[in-house]
C-alpha cells in the first residue's frame, strides 16, 4: 500500500522523469524503482532495522533533484588530501571546475552523465544485491529514481593505486527546494589495489540539505580496496546512504566510516563476502551532539567458505543526541571456516543522550568462529579517577577519555594526513578542539 | 603536613575505617602495615578523594587546609599524590600526554606558564632512566599492556615528574621482583627531602629494607593498633599480625 510519502515521491518523479538523464539510470529502471517504493513504502520506525533512524524529516523534503547550483570556488572546499585526485560533485552533479583529475595508470573515472560507458545492470538494488537486504536498500531505489549524475570508477586488473581518488560530494540545495543524490559505482578488477576517499559536506545556505547517496562496490578476485567515508554535512542536513559491496575470492575490502555531521544521519551498509577467503573490515566512528541522530546499519554476509570479517564501532552520544549501530553478521550455509569478529562500543556522554549498540548473528553452518563484543555505557569511573588524581581537571579528563575511546577506530586510518584531518573533525564535533590540540 | 583525626570511612555502607589518627610531619616516611582487610587501601583512597569512599566522621588537614573539602584534582594540585595499587590502563591516552597534562595542571594552579616542551622531554628522559624504563613507554597508552612491574614503575615515574609534597603509595611493592623493587625504592628515595613526606601502604616488610621508614603503624579493623619505629616492621615479619590483632581485640 502506498504511503502518502511514497505517493508524493511518485508524483514528483512523474513530473521530473523526462528531465532525468537516461544515461545515468535508464528510464525503465527509474520507473521500476518508484513502483517498488510505492508498493513497499519507505522504511518506517516500525521496521526492525530502522527503529533508530529518524525518518520524520522526510515529510518536508522536496525529492526532485536540486535547483540551481551555487557558484563555488575551490577555496570553499575542504583541503584536499595529498596524492589523491579530486573529483567534486555539487548536489550530485560533477563539477569539473572544482575537480583536479589526475591520470593514474589503470584507473578510469567518468561522470555517469557525460560518459559513454555502458553501465549494464550493476546498480544498487539490482538482482546482484543480496535479497536479504532489498528492503533495507529502499533509499538506494530513491537514488535510482532521481539521480542526475554520479561517478563510475573502474580499476583495471593488476592496477596499483593505493593513494588514488578523492570524491567530494557537496550539498548546497536546501531540502524544501530540492535534493542531492550522490552516486558511486566502483568496479575493481582482479588483483588491483585502490585507495578511495569519499567525503560529504554542506556548503552555502543553511546546510539544511537532503542527501541520499547510493554506492555500489564490486571487488574482483584478489582486489584490495581501502575506502574512507567521511560525513561532515551541515548541522541541519539529513543524510541517507546505502552502500552495497560484493567481495570476490581473495579480495579485501576495508571500509572506514566517520560520521559527525548532519541533524539526522543514516548509513545502510551491506557487504557480501561472495568468494572464498574474501575479507571485509568495517570500522565506523560516529559522534553525535545536540539533537543529532547518527544511525548505522552494517550487514556482513559470509556467503563463501573461509571468509573473514571484522566490524569495529565506536560511537559517542552527547547532549540529546542518539547514536546507534546495528551490526549484523550472517553466515550462509556452506560458508564453513568463517571467521567473524565484532567489537561494538557506545559511550554515553550526557544524561539526555542515547546510545544503542546492537550485535546480531545468524549462523547457518557449522565450523565458524565468531567473536562478538558489544557494550554501551558511560565513561569508566576508574579511568576518570586516575586522571583526576593526577591533577587533570574533570572536563579535560572526560574529553581525554572520550578521545581515547575513539582511538580504536581512528588508529586504523592508514593515511596519516587523513587521520589527522579526521582527528580534527572528531575533536571539532566534540567541541574540544582546544583542549585536544596537543594530541592533534 | 598531614593530620588525620578520628577518621571514619565507609564503603558501600560498610564501615572500614573506625577512628583513625595519624600525623605526618614534613620529611617523614610512615609505613602503614596491617592484615588484609584492615583498611590500608581505604585510607589511601579516602585521602585521594576517590568517589564511593564516604567520610562518616573525622577530620583531615593537609598543609593546614581541610583536605576532605577538596576535589581529587585539587588535592593533586595541593601536592598530594596517590600511587595506585592497581594502576588503570587507559588505551588511547599516551603516557607522555598524561605526564604533560598533569604537570601543566599543577603549573596552572601555581600560576606558572605551561612547561617548555624541550625541558619537559629532557626531564622525563632523565627520570625514565632512573626508573629503568625504555623510551617507547612514552608513546604507549597509559599502562596499556604493561606488566605489573612496569605499571608500578610508571606510577613512580609520574610521582617523580609531579614532585608531590606528600606521596601515598598503595602497595607499590606488590607484584615486584627484587630487581624491580630496588628500582622502585630507589625512585622513592630520590624524592625524599626535608619538605616531602611519604606514606607507604604495604603488606610486607620487604619494601622497608629499601625505603627505611621513620614510623611504622599497624592498622587493625580500621584503626591504628600499634605504632613504632622500623623495628616494629621486623617484629611483624617474625611474629606475623595475630598477636597485634589479639591485643587490639
Amino acid at each position: 500500500m502506498a504511503s502518502s510519502l511514497a505517493t508524493r515521491i511518485a508524483e514528483e518523479h512523474a513530473a521530473a522523469l523526462t528531465s532525468l538523464p537516461e544515461q545515468v539510470v535508464a528510464r525503465e529502471r527509474r520507473r521500476s524503482a518508484i513502483e517498488t517504493l510505492k508498493a513497499e513504502g519507505l522504511p518506517t520506525a516500525r521496521d526492525e532495522n530502522w527503529k533508530y533512524a529518524n525518518l520524520r524529516p522526510l515529510e518536508k523534503v522536496r525529492f526532485t533533484p536540486g535547483g540551481r547550483a551555487p557558484t563555488l570556488t575551490v577555496a570553499d572546499l575542504p583541503d584536499p588530501i595529498e596524492g589523491y585526485a579530486r573529483y567534486t560533485f555539487v548536489d550530485g552533479v560533477f563539477a569539473p571546475a572544482l575537480s583536479s583529475p589526475v591520470i593514474k595508470s589503470g584507473i578510469s573515472v567518468a561522470s555517469l552523465r557525460s560518459s559513454a560507458i555502458e553501465l549494464g545492470d550493476h546498480t544498487v538494488g539490482s538482482n546482484r544485491a543480496p535479497a536479504t537486504t532489498a528492503r533495507d536498500a529502499r533509499f538506494a531505489l530513491l537514488n535510482d529514481a532521481f539521480a542526475v549524475d554520479g561517478v563510475d570508477i573502474r580499476v583495471a586488473a593488476g592496477a596499483d593505486c593505493p593513494t588514488c581518488i578523492e570524491l567530494v560530494f557537496v550539498a548546497s540545495v536546501e531540502a524544501p527546494a530540492g535534493s542531492s543524490y550522490p552516486r558511486v559505482e566502483l568496479h575493481v578488477e582482479k588483483d588491483a589495489r585502490l585507495g578511495l576517499i569519499e567525503r560529504y559536506v554542506s556548503i552555502g545556505g543553511t546546510g539544511a540539505n537532503f542527501i541520499n547517496a547510493a554506492v555500489k562496490v564490486d571487488l574482483a578476485r584478489g582486489a584490495t580496496v581501502t575506502h574512507y567515508r567521511i560525513q561532515e554535512c551541515g548541522a541541519k542536513a539529513i543524510w541517507f546512504d546505502t552502500l552495497s559491496a560484493v567481495v570476490a575470492q581473495d579480495a579485501t575490502y576495508k571500509l572506514h566510516g566517520v560520521s559527525v555531521g548532519g541533524l539526522s544521519s543514516r548509513s545502510t551498509i551491506n557487504v557480501q563476502l561472495a568468494g572464498e577467503r574474501a575479507d571485509a573490515r568495517v570500522s565506523v566512528a560516529s559522534v553525535g551532539d545536540r539533537q543529532q541522530i547518527q544511525d548505522a546499519f552494517v550487514l556482513i554476509e559470509h556467503a563463501a567458505p573461509n571468509t573473514r570479517s571484522e566490524q569495529t564501532f565506536r560511537g559517542i552520544a552527547a547532549g540529546r543526541a542518539r547514536v546507534a549501530f546495528n551490526g549484523k553478521v550472517v553466515v550462509r550455509k556452506g560458508a564453513q571456516g568463517t571467521d567473524s569478529q565484532q567489537s561494538l562500543r557506545g559511550l554515553l556522554a550526557g544524561p539526555e543522550a542515547e546510545v544503542d549498540v546492537r550485535p546480531q548473528l545468524e549462523i547457518y553452518t557449522d565450523d565458524v568462529r565468531c567473536a562478538h563484543g558489544a557494550t554501551a555505557g558511560k565513561l569508566d569511573d576508574n579511568m576518570l579517577f586516575y586522571l583526576l588524581s593526577r591533577g587533570i581537571d574533570r572536563a579535560t579528563a572526560q574529553r581525554l577519555l572520550k578521545w581515547a575511546f575513539l582511538e580504536d577506530v581512528v588508529a586504523r586510518i592508514e593515511v596519516p594526513e587523513l587521520r589527522r584531518y579526521i582527528e580534527r573533525s572528531l575533536a571539532g564535533q566534540m567541541q574540544e578542539a582546544d583542549v585536544l590540540k596537543e594530541l592533534l | 603536613m598531614l593530620n588525620i583525626e578520628g577518621l571514619h570511612v565507609s564503603v558501600e555502607g560498610k564501615q572500614i575505617l573506625n577512628g583513625l589518627d595519624l600525623e605526618v610531619r614534613p620529611g617523614e616516611v610512615h609505613a602503614i602495615m596491617g592484615p588484609n582487610g584492615s583498611g590500608k587501601s581505604t585510607l589511601a583512597y579516602a585521602l585521594a578523594g576517590r568517589p564511593g569512599y564516604e567520610i562518616t566522621a573525622g577530620k583531615v588537614t593537609f598543609e593546614g587546609r581541610d583536605l576532605l573539602a577538596l576535589a581529587p584534582e585539587e588535592r593533586a594540585h595541593e601536592g598530594l599524590f596517590l600511587g595506585f595499587q592497581y594502576p588503570v590502563e587507559i588505551p588511547g591516552v599516551n603516557n607522555v600526554y598524561l605526564l604533560k597534562a598533569a604537570i601543566n595542571a599543577a603549573r596552572k594552579h601555581r600560576g606558572q606558564p605551561e612547561v617548555d616542551a624541550f625541558e619537559f622531554l629532557t626531564l622525563v628522559r632523565e627520570k625514565m632512566k632512573l626508573m629503568h624504563m625504555e623510551e617507547s613507554f612514552l608513546s604507549r597508552g597509559v599502562n596499556e599492556g604493561f606488566s605489573g612491574g612496569e605499571k608500578k614503575r610508571n606510577e613512580i615515574l609520574q610521582m617523580l615528574m609531579l614532585e608531590p609534597r606528600l606521596a601515598i603509595l598503595d602497595e607499590t611493592d606488590s607484584g615486584l621482583d627484587i630487581d624491580a623493587l630496588k628500582v622502585v625504592a630507589n625512585g622513592v628515595n630520590t624524592l625524599r627531602s626535608p619538605e616531602r613526606s611519604v606514606v607507604l601502604v604495604t603488606h610486607y616488610q620487604r619494601l622497608l629494607d629499601y625505603i627505611v621508614p621513620d614510623f611504622v603503624h599497624v592498622l587493625v579493623r580500621g584503626r591504628i593498633a600499634r605504632s613504632g619505629d622500623k623495628t616494629l616492621a621486623l617484629e611483624l615479619e617474625r611474629r606475623g599480625y595475630d598477636w597485634i590483632i589479639e591485643e587490639a581485640a
